[in-house]
Order: C-alpha cells, then sequence, then structure tokens
C-alpha cells in the first residue's frame, strides 16, 4: 500500500516559479524515505502540499490512501511533521507547547502529560522542560520539533531537513533518534541534502531535481547504481604505457575514463559484475608493469550516484521533454481513438 | 471543536500577555476616573461627558489599539501558524474562527468592562439627561464599530504576512472610506457622523431608523469583513 502517492504533482508560485513538475512520488508503508535535492528542488513543497498547507497547481496527491486537502484535519491527526528550522511559540515553555499540541489533537490532559513527558525524555529536553523556547538552540528547537511530531504516535513522520543546522554531535544524536522510530509500522519521509543522513537510516530513496522525481528506488538499487562499473586506481611507473592500453579493456564492455594525476577513474558501461571489470583491470596492471599504489570501488558511492543522476538528468532534459510530449499525443489520440471522434474511429 | 478551543485558549493567552494590552487598559482607565470627578465637581451633562469620552479617550485609543492586534491575528505569527499549528489536526475555518472570536471577543470585553463601570459612575455622579436605553444603544453603536475595525484588521491579517502592512492597509482604508463615503453623500455611515450624534442616542433623542439603519449596515459590513477573511484564508498558500 503506498502511503504517500502523488501523480503529475505541479506547483507553480504566482505564474513565475516552477517549484514542482509533474512530479511523481510513491512512498511505500513502513518504509523510511529520503527525499534528496540540492536547495530549491522542491522538497519543502511536497512536504507542504501533502501537508495540506499549500495547494497544488495540479496534480493529484494522496495521503494514507485519501486525497489531501486544507479542511483534512482528520488525515493530518495520523501524521507527524517536523518542519525545517521549526519556529514555536517563543513564550510558551515545551511542556506548555506540548501540551497545547496534544489539546490541538484531542488527547485528554492526562494522556498528554504522559506522552509529553515521554517524548521530553526522549528527546533528552527534561532538564530543558522549565525553560522558554525563545532561548532554545537551533538542536534544541528541532528535538522539541520531533517530540511535537510524535505526540499523537502518527503513521507517517515527515521530517524536513531534521539534521540542517546541527553541529556534529546534534547531527549524531538526532540521526539516532531517527533511527530508533523506524519500525513499528511507522513511515517515515525524510527531506535532506546531506546523503550520508539518508545512507545511515532510509531505506528507499528518491531523489528531487528542479520539482522533478528523477530517480526513486530502494537504497540498495542505489548503492548498487554506484558501484555499477565505476573503479579508481592510482598507479605508479609508466603510466603512459597503462593509459595507452586501456582501450582493451573496450571487450568486456565500452570503458571511460579520467586521469587525475596517477590517479585514473574508470567506468565500465557494461553489464558484467563488478569483480570482473576489477579482474581485468588487475591483469592490464599486471601487463603493462605499473606498481598499483590504491584501487577504490565504492567510495562517497551514494554521493557518487546522486551526482550522476543530477548530471544524467540535466543533459537529457531536451530528450525527456520531447519523450513527454510523445506520450501525450499517444495519450490523447487513443483518448480520442476510445471516445470514437468521427474521423478517428475506434480501431 | 477541541482544536477551536485549544486555539481560543492560546490566543486569548497572546493578548492578556501582549503589550499592547497592558498600555491600552490603564489608557482608559485613568481619564475615565479623572472625568468621572470632573463631571461630579462641575455638574457636567451626562450624555456630553460619555459622548466626550468616547469620542476623545475610548475610540482614538481603542481604534488604534484594535487596530494593531487584529492585525497582527493571522500575520503575526506566519511562521508558527504552519509549523506549530496548521500542520496539526486543524482545519484552516477552525483556526480562523478561533482567531476572530478571541480577538473581537476580547475587544468587546475590554470596552465593555471599562464603559459598564465608568457609564454607571457618570450617570450616578454628572447631571442626569440621560435614558437607560439610551446608553445601552450608545454603547452598543461604539461596541459595533469597535468590532467593524477588529473584522476588518484581521482581513488585512489574512492578506499580509506583515504586520505592519496590514495595519497600514487597515489605517489607510478608514482615512480613505471617509472621503469616499463624502464623495458618495452616505456621510451617515462615517464614524464621525455616529459619534457626532452620540449625546442624542445617550439621551433617547435618536431617530430608531437612524439607529436600526447602522445596527444593520455595520452588522452586514462586519459578517462581509469575516467571511473574506475566511475566504483569503483558506485559498492561501502557508
Amino acid at each position: 500500500m503506498h502511503v504517500v502517492q502523488t501523480t503529475d504533482l505541479t506547483k507553480i508560485y504566482d505564474n513565475r516559479y516552477i517549484a514542482l513538475n509533474a512530479l511523481d512520488l510513491r512512498v511505500e508503508k513502513g518504509t523510511v524515505f529520503g527525499l534528496v535535492g540540492p536547495n530549491g528542488a522542491g522538497k519543502s513543497t511536497t512536504f507542504r502540499i501533502l501537508l495540506g498547507l499549500q495547494k497544488p497547481t495540479a496534480g493529484q496527491v494522496q495521503v494514507l490512501g485519501e486525497p489531501m486537502t486544507a479542511e483534512r484535519a482528520d488525515i493530518r491527526r495520523r501524521i507527524g511533521y517536523l518542519p525545517t528550522n521549526p519556529s514555536f511559540p517563543r513564550y510558551m515553555t515545551p511542556i506548555g507547547f506540548l501540551e497545547f499540541v496534544g489539546s490541538v489533537i484531542g488527547l485528554s490532559q492526562d494522556r498528554a502529560k504522559v506522552q509529553l513527558a515521554r517524548l521530553l525524555q526522549a528527546v533528552d529536553l527534561t532538564n530543558a522542560a522549565s525553560q522558554k523556547i525563545e532561548g532554545f538552540s537551533t538542536g534544541m528547537m528541532t528535538r522539541l520539533g520531533i517530540a511535537a511530531a510524535l505526540m499523537n504516535d502518527p503513521e507517517l513522520l515527515i521530517l524536513d531537513e531534521p539534521t540542517s543546522g546541527l553541529d556534529p554531535a546534534g547531527r549524531k544524536q538526532t540521526i539516532e533518534l531517527i533511527r530508533e522510530l523506524t519500525g513499528r509500522d511507522r513511515t517515515i519521509i525524510i527531506a535532506t541534502h546531506i546523503l550520508s543522513d539518508v545512507e545511515r537510516v532510509c531505506s528507499d530513496v528518491g531523489i528531487i531535481s528542479q520539482g522533478r522525481m528523477i530517480y526513486a528506488g530502494p537504497m540498495a538499487d542505489m548503492r548498487r547504481l554506484a558501484r555499477q562499473g565505476t573503479i579508481s586506481v592510482e598507479i605508479e611507473g609508466n603510466t603512459t604505457a597503462f593509459e595507452q592500453q586501456i582501450h582493451t579493456l573496450d571487450e568486456i564492455g565500452s570503458v571511460r575514463y579520467e586521469r587525475l594525476g596517477a590517479e585514473f577513474r574508470l567506468t565500465f558501461l557494461g553489464t558484467q559484475a563488478l569483480t570482473e571489470y576489477i579482474t581485468r583491470v588487475l591483469q592490464l596492471i599486471d601487463r603493462t608493469g605499473v606498481e598499483l599504489l590504491h584501487i577504490n570501488t565504492g567510495a562517497d558511492e551514494i554521493e557518487e550516484a546522486f551526482l550522476r543522476r543530477l548530471e544524467e538528468d540535466r543533459t537529457r532534459g531536451f530528450l525527456r521533454a520531447a519523450a513527454w510530449a510523445a506520450t501525450q499525443e499517444i495519450s490523447g489520440a487513443k483518448e480520442e481513438s476510445d471516445a470514437g471522434i468521427p474521423g478517428h474511429p475506434a480501431v | 471543536m477541541q482544536a477551536f478551543l485549544a486555539i481560543l485558549r492560546y490566543d486569548l493567552g497572546l493578548l492578556t500577555r501582549s503589550w499592547i494590552t497592558r498600555i491600552w487598559v490603564p489608557l482608559l482607565i485613568a481619564p475615565a476616573l479623572f472625568l468621572v470627578a470632573v463631571a461630579a465637581n462641575e455638574d457636567e451633562l451626562a450624555s456630553e461627558t460619555l459622548a466626550a469620552y468616547l469620542a476623545a479617550v475610548l475610540i482614538p485609543i481603542s481604534g488604534l489599539a484594535v487596530a494593531v492586534l487584529a492585525s497582527a491575528a493571522v500575520s503575526g505569527e506566519s511562521g508558527i501558524i504552519a509549523d506549530g499549528i496548521l500542520s496539526r489536526s486543524v482545519t484552516r475555518s477552525e483556526y480562523m474562527a478561533a482567531k476572530i472570536v478571541s480577538r473581537l471577543g476580547f475587544t468587546a470585553v475590554i470596552y465593555l468592562l471599562v464603559m459598564i463601570p465608568f457609564s454607571y459612575l457618570i450617570i450616578r455622579y454628572a447631571a442626569p439627561d440621560t435614558s437607560l436605553a439610551g446608553v445601552v444603544v450608545g454603547l452598543l453603536v461604539v461596541c459595533l464599530l469597535l468590532t467593524f475595525l477588529g473584522a476588518l484588521g484581521i482581513t488585512f491579517s489574512t492578506l499580509f504576512s506583515n504586520v505592519l502592512l496590514a495595519v497600514l492597509g487597515l489605517l489607510l482604508v478608514v482615512v480613505l472610506s471617509g472621503f469616499v463615503l463624502q464623495f458618495l453623500g452616505l456621510t451617515w455611515m462615517s464614524t464621525t457622523a455616529v459619534v457626532y450624534a452620540l449625546p442624542d442616542t445617550f439621551r433617547g433623542h435618536t431617530p430608531v431608523w437612524d439607529l436600526v439603519r447602522v445596527f444593520l449596515v455595520f452588522s452586514a459590513l462586519t459578517a462581509a469583513a469575516i467571511a473574506t477573511s475566511f475566504w483569503v484564508f483558506r485559498e492561501r498558500d502557508l
């Protein structure tokens, strides 16, 4: 079952800025989905539409199996949301604020008290419970935001840049906290541009660029994609001979390479297993008599895959637009023929 | 309903903590006490004293306070609305209804808390020339004017995300409306005309039709402002 499903979701602000461009997002129940993209890619806009805070210009949004609108408080009751750098009433204390959230979502006073005490302890804010929110650091605000998002024990948890503005210790603490929240049929969507965060907690990943989903799939596939066919070797000796013979590797799949001093980055475009490529590269090293200093098959793999996807998307922009137009033409023609329009008889 | 009550409590808490309220109430009470003393000693007419207080003190001061408080209703917490409130199980209608009830109710309560004891003291110690019905109707007319101003302020607060802009917009409309009403020959609809007629109203001499007309027009305008606020806020992206 899809907990979140958007189809051709489009958001255009004031007929001037396209924030979302026919975005298709599918998030399965129970997964931890990482929505990755550069700043301004449309992550926060997507979340605001999922919560009914903004209206889509076009397209459909379904959350927990129902269409989402501003008035669907019943769906929001089942969602927890942590905004980027959240702002909460500054004069309140964490207890006062969580009590307010509890009363808004319809918890009884007693139930809210039990829940907020448990959550303040979980997010390590018990000692700050009597302080006013205005004196809170970014990390404390984020942790309070997570506690507020969990007050209703949500089925769907949406976290927008949860580690933004945090120091390394705060980041680690927040990631650990998110890890603890996984499981129990809870679906979590995390937007971030910090890839190592995604790698640590997400089971699925989607890459969003310029308001469009350019890749979505399991994290394992993303890793595989990153590893696929890229081998970096650092060599010493007759590097010219090695470079001249790289083309001989073409027999196992088209190979591209780039040279950075003594380091060669070889990318195979074939479908062989990675081990096959490694074997051939090592054979080439042996044959040319160069000395191997370092070999690498997967450093920064997620970042590599992410950047590769972004680059591919940019270079294929026109091809994609043409393909989309063709699809529209075909579906338009099909609709016409299905309707039996005169001159276009149904087949 | 639970969300409505929670937001109502939250907003009333904001209003009672507001520095505007802390200045507003003493600024109304101090001149009122002074006027009671003067009216008692100088044997002033109750109707004229009440009308003078309303025209010179209450309406300008309360008008400004209500303009700021109402214009800040939504625009004053543009960040918190989405992050802290409307991303939870609250509908926009519930939020808006709570804000309207809170801001307009708070205005009315402050006004009546000041005016009821003040009117009693003036009637008791100044030269009596008022009728009870006239005083009640006169006070309600002014309450309606303030409510309308508050409702218009809330409309502006849904239109602008900046409090200052909302306040300026509201004051500009209030000032311009005087010229427009004069140009259209509808001077009876202006606040100035209503205030000018207050002594007669307190004495019970204002024709009933004039009062009914004022009530109908300002009630309708208040209702229109409230409906516009709901509509604008529902359509707005947060």
